[in-house]
């Protein structure tokens, strides 16, 4: 049966560390790459090993397909592909071809520079890496190659993430990545076409959560800002190159304007033309307003928000000041940071995940006495505050997803099987069809009914309609002879004289013969009209004919009688039939090795 | 309207705004509207739908942020997860906790039928059936003592069922006087643990004792005819003086008279509320004392918001009082959560002016 597994790799489901293998009409598809950030040691890479023990995983894999550039998702794409071994097609969208490298560039110098690990990968990898990446563009159809294509969606999210159709002839899996059903200020909501595939993937890590709405926790964060400033307080946000950072400029920017805040905003230099430049080279990736408002001005050029110069830091009174990195591991946002942690009146807000060991994830955890590389102490009195933002789809987002694609099967992955019981009950009962949740190193196997089309040729229809009988009836199949022509994509059934003209074939005749013995006492002929009484009794409905030139014929079998003179009881009876006879002429010589009956009349 | 229908340019008016009325406010958007929203546990809810089909009843956890002192507490927790979730094969219109168990009772607004849930467990129970009506059933649960609930859809049928491992024991209290038109149960709540009242829907209050049934007494309302009551008690378990239960009723007609338990006739204070009637539907009228705060009552159904007001200032005699606060977008609520027909629940505290902070 045409089946297509699903197989999600890695271990631990808390910050989830995406990679999932695919295999469909025998080829295999490996889906993100990500990096579990929790870890330091080897367990936060996804376990290759399921694919294969040893050596590289190139002759294994067809494709991979990355879905956007955060770490749990592309993290440990170098360390596959450069480490493990594959030089196959790496398949992501063209912003995510373009931010990935900087990300992983980030990561690595943390990870090696600033926490001494050594079994990582390098620059070089990196870009070694990003060479096999093949850019893909939303809604185009991708041939991978003969079999195998894939197209892109938009997901939302974050700049550039894509959900993934995969399709071989007529199955196909739809993978999302993470996705959001609701747009944002700079980014429109995930939308896919009706494909119907086969099983549709979701990330399911906060399905079973209500999350609050984007709207209070924007006020939240606004209202943290505001009271930080009135009460003649800094305000310092680390931030990544791109995602939320944009996100939260627009939303200070409007209230700025309404508010008629006087205290100025920062944002430190190389982001907002890394930003800018990118936003722009994308724009289609952004949503409707964004794109509108483009023409007239450029939504990330703000009015009130200024580029950063570090000697502002000492400056006295009230400001806001984005600054990279986000984890404030190093560089300009740790730089200010020192400067500004002795003071209460002062606030910090993260806007993401810290990896363990950074500045950024103690504080988080609540230290407030931190070792600096000098060895002094530093002391944190001022408020830390952590606001996610993400973007991922809940229980709510998945059945609207759902509704729009028609999947067959529902797969849900990166989630607690336990707490999504209730889930997969209400997809299976709203939808009326089967949810799967594998765990990690588990896999799925989902039959499929593809269905293939075949056009008939009107002769081959007639001809077999012809033959007699009761009219065809659907329910009942019914064998017929023809052949099938498979031609470029497409598939025909023609009688077999008609693709022996096509092909400028010549027909082949087999005919079987076979010789019985037979001890009979009457004479030739006499044996023969024996033969041809038995036969008449046990074949009815046959066409059995005594021809006078001395044969009998059973449809098209031919029996003939002979006998040697020393040997006259001793009948060698001949029989020949040609291939399409087969059948019948096997069960005669049986039937007629086992000997005449004897009360046989000679008539 | 919930918070998150609102467009970009509405939100930023909104929002303006609600940095001087409101301390906190979060938003969470359920995938189908609730008008029941029940505390099961210190920290879980119970919500369910109301359309006429098959709806979901979850029980939610409320995120750590709620109950995080306000300034000093990193809290990123700030999301409401699902801890249980069910199917019912109809309209939930009614759900209540019944304390010291796992246990809530539904029932659909239409018929008679009540279904006891065991929360963690598969599917529904038991099934209680109250004196057969088309109309809805109003439910009170039991305060104390073993675990019952009190039941009935006119206040001649009002039923005690009790819960025990063993068997279900009912008992009746028939009401005093025959009447030709039978009175219809609006709100149903226990002051103690055998005292309860109900009101009727045209506003008489009935006391009645489960040690003493079959001696139910009434208490005429004396508002004006032909409006609409509902009720909200406010009891102290830990006081036995009857000035501390408060009974509040709410009029269609947008009155409220409040008394206590001292003597149910005369009311300590009425009020003439100025709200406009948006709806016809008495079901949504809800009128709630919010549990911590003295004197705070909360007023829901008229207009699709909810009015706060204080009672404290109020007198005997039926006068004019302005809301200490009013917040869009309410059909139910409890003192700091409320639910909207869009689908959205929301959980907020307001500033008071008159102090510094709530």
């Amino acid at each position: 049966m045409p089946e297509i597994k699903v197989t999600p790799l890695g271990a631990g489901q808390d910050v989830g560390r995406s990679c999932i293998l695919v295999s469909i009409g025998g080829k295999n598809i490996m889906l993100d790459c990500g990096m579990h950030m929790g870890f330091n040691d080897d367990r936060r890479f996804p376990d290759f090993s399921y694919i294969t023990q040893q050596g590289r995983l190139t002759e294994f894999l067809d494709c991979v397909i990355i879905s956007h550039f955060h770490l749990d998702h592309c993290g440990a794409l170098p360390y596959m592909s450069e480490m493990v071994g594959y030089d196959g097609p790496i398949y992501m969208t063209h912003p995510t071809k373009a931010i990935c490298p900087i990300l992983l560039e980030d990561f690595r110098k943390i990870t090696v520079d600033k926490k001494g690990e050594t079994n990582f990968f390098t620059s070089q990898m990196i870009k070694d890496c990003m060479k096999k990446v093949v850019p893909l563009n939303l809604h185009q159809t991708v041939q991978v190659d003969d079999e195998l294509e894939i197209k892109a969606y938009y997901a939302g999210h974050v700049l550039g993430a894509a959900m993934v159709q995969i399709k071989v002839g007529s199955e196909s899996v739809v993978y999302t990545g993470d996705y959001n059903m609701t747009p944002d200020r700079h980014l429109g909501a995930a939308w896919i076409d009706k494909c119907r595939p086969d099983i549709l993937i979701s990330e399911s890590t906060y399905a079973t959560t209500i999350r609050d709405s984007k709207r209070c926790r924007e006020r939240d964060f606004l209202k943290k800002v505001h009271e930080t400033v009135e009460r003649g307080g800094k305000v310092l946000i680390p931030v990544f190159a791109l995602g939320r950072a944009q996100e939260l400029c627009i939303l200070l920017e409007t209230f700025w304007e309404r508010m008629n805040m006087k205290a100025p905003i920062y944002f430190s230099t190389g982001l907002t033309e890394k930003a800018n430049h990118y936003y722009k080279l994308f724009i289609t990736w952004t949503n409707q307003k964004i794109r509108k408002t483009f023409v007239q001005r450029n939504m990330f050029e703000f009015k009130h928000i200024k580029a950063f110069d570090r000697s502002y830091a000492d400056n006295p009174g009230p400001m806001v000041v984005f600054a990279t990195p986000g984890m404030l591991h190093a560089g300009q946002s740790l730089q200010i940071f020192k400067k500004w942690a002795g003071n209460e009146k002062n606030m910090i807000i993260m806007p993401g995940y810290c990896v363990q060991g950074t500045i950024g994830h103690k504080i988080l955890n609540g230290q407030k006495k931190l070792e600096m590389e000098n060895r002094q102490t530093l002391e944190v009195k001022l408020q830390v505050e952590y606001m996610s933002f993400s973007a991922h789809a809940d229980a709510k987002g998945i059945m609207q997803l759902i509704r729009m694609a028609e999947p067959r099967n529902m797969l849900l992955v990166h989630g607690e099987a336990k707490k999504m019981e209730f889930l997969k009950d209400k997809i299976e009962q709203e939808f009326t069809i089967n949810c799967f949740m594998p765990a990690n190193g588990e896999t799925t196997t989902v039959i499929t009914n593809p269905s293939v089309p075949v056009d008939i040729s009107l002769n081959l229809l007639k001809r077999e309609m012809a033959l007699g009988g009761p009219l065809p009836d659907p329910k009942k199949p019914r064998t017929m002879h023809g052949t099938l022509i498979m031609k470029e994509n497409s598939l025909r059934l023609v009688s077999p004289e008609q693709a022996l003209k096509e092909l400028g074939l010549n027909e082949h005749q087999l005919r079987f013969t076979c010789r019985v013995q037979l001890q009979d006492p009457h004479s030739d002929p006499d044996t023969l009209s024996r033969i041809y009484t038995h036969l008449k009794s046990v074949l009815k409905g046959y066409t059995i004919q005594h021809l006078p030139d001395g044969t009998v014929m059973v449809e098209s079998i031919v029996i003939k009688v002979s006998s040697s003179a020393e040997e006259p009881n001793t009948k060698v009876l001949l029989l020949s039939w040609s291939y399409q006879d087969e059948d019948l002429g096997s069960f005669l010589s049986t039937l007629l090795k086992k000997g005449l009956p004897s009360g046989l009349s000679s008539m | 309207m919930g918070v998150t229908s609102l467009d970009d340019n509405e939100f930023d008016d909104w929002f303006i705004e609600s940095l001087k009325i409101y301390n906190n406010i979060h938003e969470y958007q359920l995938e189908h509207p609730t008008i029941v929203i029940e505390w099961t546990a210190e920290k879980t809810i119970c919500v369910a739908g109301y359309s006429l089909s098959k709806n979901e009843i979850l029980e939610l956890l409320l995120p750590l942020k709620l109950f995080a002192d306000d300034n000093h507490d990193l809290c990123a927790e700030r999301d409401f997860k699902v801890v249980h979730g069910g199917f019912s094969n109809g309209a939930v219109h009614c759900l209540k906790h019944i304390p010291g168990t796992r246990c809530v009772v539904t029932n659909d607004g239409f018929s008679s039928k009540l279904l006891v849930w065991d929360l963690g467990g598969d599917d529904c129970d038991i099934q209680l059936k109250s004196a057969s009506s088309d109309k809805g059933v109003k439910v009170a649960s039991g305060l104390t003592g073993n675990p019952c609930i009190l039941h009935g859809s006119q206040i001649s049928d009002i039923q005690l069922t009790e819960l025990t491992n063993t068997s279900i024991i009912v008992l009746l209290f028939p009401s005093i006087e025959e009447t030709d038109s039978p009175d219809a149960l609006s709100s149903l709540q226990f002051v103690s643990g055998s005292v309860f009242l109900a009101c009727a829907c045209n506003g008489d209050l009935y006391v009645g004792d489960t040690r003493k049934p079959s001696a139910l007494q009434q208490t005429p309302a004396g508002g004006r005819a032909g409006a609409h009551w509902c009720m909200g008690v406010k009891t102290d378990l830990f006081s036995s003086d009857p000035s501390s239960c408060s009974v509040a009723r709410l009029s269609s007609s947008s009155q409220v008279f409040v008394s206590d338990l001292r003597d149910l006739r005369a009311p300590v204070s009425k009020a003439q509320l100025d709200v406009q009637r948006k709806t016809t539907d008495n079901d949504f009228m809800k009128v709630t004392w919010a549990p911590a705060l003295d004197n705070c009552l909360a007023v829901s159904g008229f207009d699709g918001m909810v009015q706060i007001y204080d009672t404290a200032s109020w007198r005997p005699e039926l006068m004019e009082f302005q809301p200490l606060f009013i917040h869009q977008t309410s059909w139910s609520h409890d003192s700091v959560l409320s639910a909207a027909v869009d689908g959205s629940v929301q959980v907020w505290d307001w500033v008071d002016k008159a102090t510094t902070s709530c």
